[in-house]
């Protein structure tokens, strides 16, 4: 763990109190390889939590163990302060998810589908079917009533997914990738949703590869590397993580001002390469 | 593509086989993967066994023809072959395997190398296997009886072979473009229907006009007789008869129709394959999918007083997904189809067939039939929910809920389909007995849960992703097919036992109690398994989304 890992690990007060999301020691080994090694994660209600990483780090697999997908090879998972091994349904009926896969029905058509998972978190029919032409209209997808999920464009699908996870009103979301092939506009939806939530008193926890979108929704941000947590708090204490452990402060390391979340995701992780190969038949 | 090389078309071929040979090598690392091997070798063997059983069979029956001097009967022989080629695919489409041309259109392969794959893909289906097989039987047959017939024996089944493979592709190929649609498919459903209703007609007309109906069947043969000469099996027959009489000009002219057959079957298959190759989507999207003006109001979710709202949310999804599944549609009427085909076929033969000798079995027999294609469902409940099942295990819905959900979809079909049946034995047989029908609903009783609680356990540890939009795609795993083969071995048999010998001793209600005891044992069964589901759930969750989220 480096400085600005340790800035907040380190931090008074600890673990679950007002934690939404907290984990102690979480660990997933497939076979020889661990993925996930001994996380401590600790988002608190109401925070808008970016999960970053590179390709390969455990972002997905410890978003699965967070969100009842894949079990945990040891440690523990708290939501809500519910012990998720003991109370997986209890803490399942509070926490939306879009997954990485999306988890869409393809066959059936977008109310369909949301009425279907209205019904599975428990919800009544006329709830079901109010909230489903609710979503259906602020998505911009209520247009195309007979069109199956199948046909929808990527970010159609998207933000179906999304409407499907907030359909029961979770007090965590859980979001993997959720702005990777999403165009502009659709990107704005999502965020304008996103944000509605936030304001209301709801935990946001996402992973993504577009560090500006995470830099300007996120208040926090932990970052996971070879599976192991590396840095967590807001973006002002990793920034002073890294200026610390630099010896320097941020316009000395930048030639700028402020360090971005993308200067502080490098020097985190170690982003920059030597003896680029020369691909030399490459046009 | 243009600029390719015959030895970049061939590099492409080449790396298509490797990656198979990769991925075949690499499912081996797993032990699923290792049973999955165990089952096809135990099919394969089952298969080569029916395929030389044939061989043998058809061998001395063409080997007796052409020795005989009546050659003509060699189309007795070859139409069967050509209905078998045609019609296994579609009753057992769980052990059929296409291709997925989606896989291969990203890649710049030409259209000839593109053909030239799906054509291979082709010839590895079952019923090629065993046709092939069936043809060198006869071939060799024909050979022994007269040698100088042999090279003309084996051009004509050769070509005979290809218009069989050829037909059966583009048969698959266009079917499944009709009923990816809706518009097209309400059209087939209704010609199909009118079909039904035309031949159901033919046993109550048979049954009125009585003793005429042998005179009513010659006719009907005069008529077949010629036109079954110009269809494939009668040609490849009387150039065959050609050759073995000495009429070498007239052989060469029934030669080249079959060559046309082939050629000209070739040419609409591959309008479809040419479709494909551009990229074609068959999806849902018609003018339903255009925007409308306004707003639709949004329809509640099904409801069944007493039945939990998320079991019924996964009857209403899983009926959804069925009704839009053109070729699950038409697996599900096959039964009928079968049942048409049995009674016209009794009443055509001389004795009458076996239905028509024991009509109070139609029923039974036709509902056991239904559950064994139900089977290509309940064995594999999560494989048309691909990536979804991760909804299922993220949802706070208890699993064991969605497998009832599941289950009680399945056998509402079934239901269905059983009263349909009613109906078809009605007309073309007569109407079921109290005991038949009592006979029937008892066997379910016993047959269904014991599918249901084996099927729940296999969808859970051999799961496989499947398309319902396409048709012919396999339906399951190897394991799982295997395993429900011997399931249904042991349950048909025990169903056919027990009818047996409570017919022999001349008790048949005895069947129903017998049925109604092993029902309470089979219900138990069910019962344990379904409280199980939950935990066997979250322990195969990996398992699941790593085989249904590909």
């Amino acid at each position: 763990m480096n400085a600005a890992g340790n800035a907040t690990r380190n931090a008074p007060g600890a673990l679950r109190d007002a934690a939404a999301i907290a984990t102690e020691n979480l660990t997933r080994r497939f076979g020889e390889l661990v993925a996930v090694r001994d996380v401590n994660l600790r988002v608190a209600a109401g925070q808008f939590f970016g999960f970053l990483g590179p390709n390969g780090a455990g972002k997905s697999t410890t978003i699965k163990m967070l969100t009842g997908l894949l079990a945990p090879s040891s440690g523990r998972i708290e939501i809500l302060r519910l012990d998720f091994a003991r109370q997986p349904v209890d803490v399942k009926r509070q926490i939306g998810v879009v997954p990485e896969g999306l988890a869409l029905f393809g066959r059936l058509t977008g109310a369909e589908y949301l009425t279907f998972v209205g019904r599975m978190y428990g919800l009544d029919r006329e709830t079901t079917a109010k909230r489903t032409g609710e979503l259906l209209e602020f998505m911009q997808l209520a247009d195309q009533p007979k069109k199956l999920v199948t046909d929808y464009s990527h970010g159609m699908q998207k933000k179906l997914a999304l409407a499907a996870a907030v359909i029961h009103g979770p007090k965590i979301l859980f979001l993997d990738e959720p702005f990777e092939g999403v165009d502009a506009i659709a990107a704005g939806t999502l965020k304008a949703m996103l944000q509605r939530m936030i304001t209301r008193g709801a935990t946001i926890f996402l992973t993504s590869h577009v560090l500006e979108i995470v830099e300007r929704l996120c208040s926090h941000v932990a970052i996971i590397h070879r599976g192991q947590l590396v840095a967590q708090g807001s973006l002002d204490e990793l920034r002073a993580g890294v200026e610390a452990q630099a010896g320097t402060d941020a316009g000395e390391l930048t030639g700028s001002g402020k360090l971005t979340l993308e200067e502080i995701f490098l020097h985190t992780v170690g982003g920059t390469r030597s003896a680029e190969p020369e691909l030399s038949w490459l046009g | 593509m243009a600029g390719l090389t015959l030895a970049g078309q061939t590099g492409q071929l080449a790396a298509i086989a490797q990656v198979r040979w990769f991925i075949f090598t690499h499912s081996l690392r797993t032990t699923k993967g290792a049973l999955e091997l165990f089952s096809r070798i135990v099919i394969a063997v089952a298969i080569t066994g029916g395929g030389l059983g044939g061989a043998i069979l058809l061998g001395i029956a063409a080997w007796y023809f052409v020795s005989e001097g009546k050659p003509d009967g060699l189309a007795l022989l070859l139409w069967p072959v050509f209905l078998f080629w045609q019609l296994f695919p579609v009753m057992a489409s769980a052990l059929t395997e296409t291709m997925d041309s989606s896989d291969l259109v990203r890649f710049p392969l030409s259209y000839r190398a593109y053909v030239a794959v799906r054509l291979v893909y082709g010839a590895l289906d079952p019923a090629t296997v065993l046709g092939c097989l069936w043809l060198t039987g006869m071939t060799l047959g024909i050979g022994w009886a007269q040698p100088r017939l042999l090279p003309w024996a084996v051009v004509v089944l050769l070509v005979f072979a290809a218009v069989n493979m050829l037909l059966t592709q583009m048969v698959f190929a266009w079917v499944e473009r009709w009923l990816a649609q809706r518009r097209t498919r309400e059209i087939f459903a209704v010609l199909f229907f009118l079909a039904m209703v035309g031949l159901q007609l033919i046993g109550p007309m048979l049954s009125r006009y009585g003793d005429r109906s042998n005179a009513t069947f010659h006719k009907v043969g005069q008529i077949a007789s010629p036109v079954q000469a110009v269809l494939p099996p009668g040609i490849a027959a009387r150039t065959l008869a050609s050759g073995a009489t000495g009429r070498n000009a007239a052989a060469v002219a029934f030669l080249a129709g079959l060559v046309l057959y082939a050629v000209g079957i070739l040419r609409v298959l591959g309008v479809r394959l040419r479709a494909q190759y551009r990229g074609e989507s068959l999806s849902e999207v018609s003018r339903d999918a255009l925007p409308l003006k306004g707003r639709t109001g949004i329809r509640q979710g099904w409801d069944v007083p007493g039945l939990p709202g998320p079991v019924m949310a996964v009857i209403e999804k899983e009926l959804r997904y069925l009704s839009r599944s053109g070729p699950m549609l038409l697996t599900f009427v096959t039964p009928i189809i079968m049942l048409v085909v049995f009674g016209i076929g009794g009443r055509a033969g001389n004795g009458g067939g076996f239905l028509q000798r024991w009509p109070e079995l139609a029923l039974p027999v036709g509902a056991g039939y239904a559950l064994l294609l139900l089977s290509n469902l309940i064995y594999n409940n999560f494989g048309a929910d691909g990536g979804g099942v991760q909804f299922f295990l993220a949802s706070p819905a208890s699993f064991r809920s969605v497998v009832v959900g599941k289950n009680l979809a399945h056998m509402g079909v079934l239901l269905a389909e059983v009263v349909v049946l009613g109906f078809g034995v009605s007309l073309l047989f007569r109407r079921p007995s109290a005991l038949a029908m009592g006979t029937t609903v008892a066997g379910l009783l016993f047959a269904a849960p014991i599918n249901l609680a084996v099927g729940n356990l296999l969808s859970l540890y051999s799961p496989k992703k499947i398309e319902f939009g396409t048709f012919g795609r396999q339906r399951a795993s190897q394991m799982t097919v295997l395993a429900s083969f011997v399931l249904q071995i042991a349950v048909f048999g025990v169903g056919g036992l027990t009818i047996f010998a409570a017919r022999y001793y001349g008790r048949p209600w005895l069947a129903v109690v017998v049925f109604l005891g092993l029902a309470a044992v089979a219900l138990a069964g069910y019962v344990f398994v379904l409280g199980r589901v939950d935990r066997l759930a979250l322990g195969r969750r990996e398992v699941l989304m790593e085989e249904l989220c590909r």
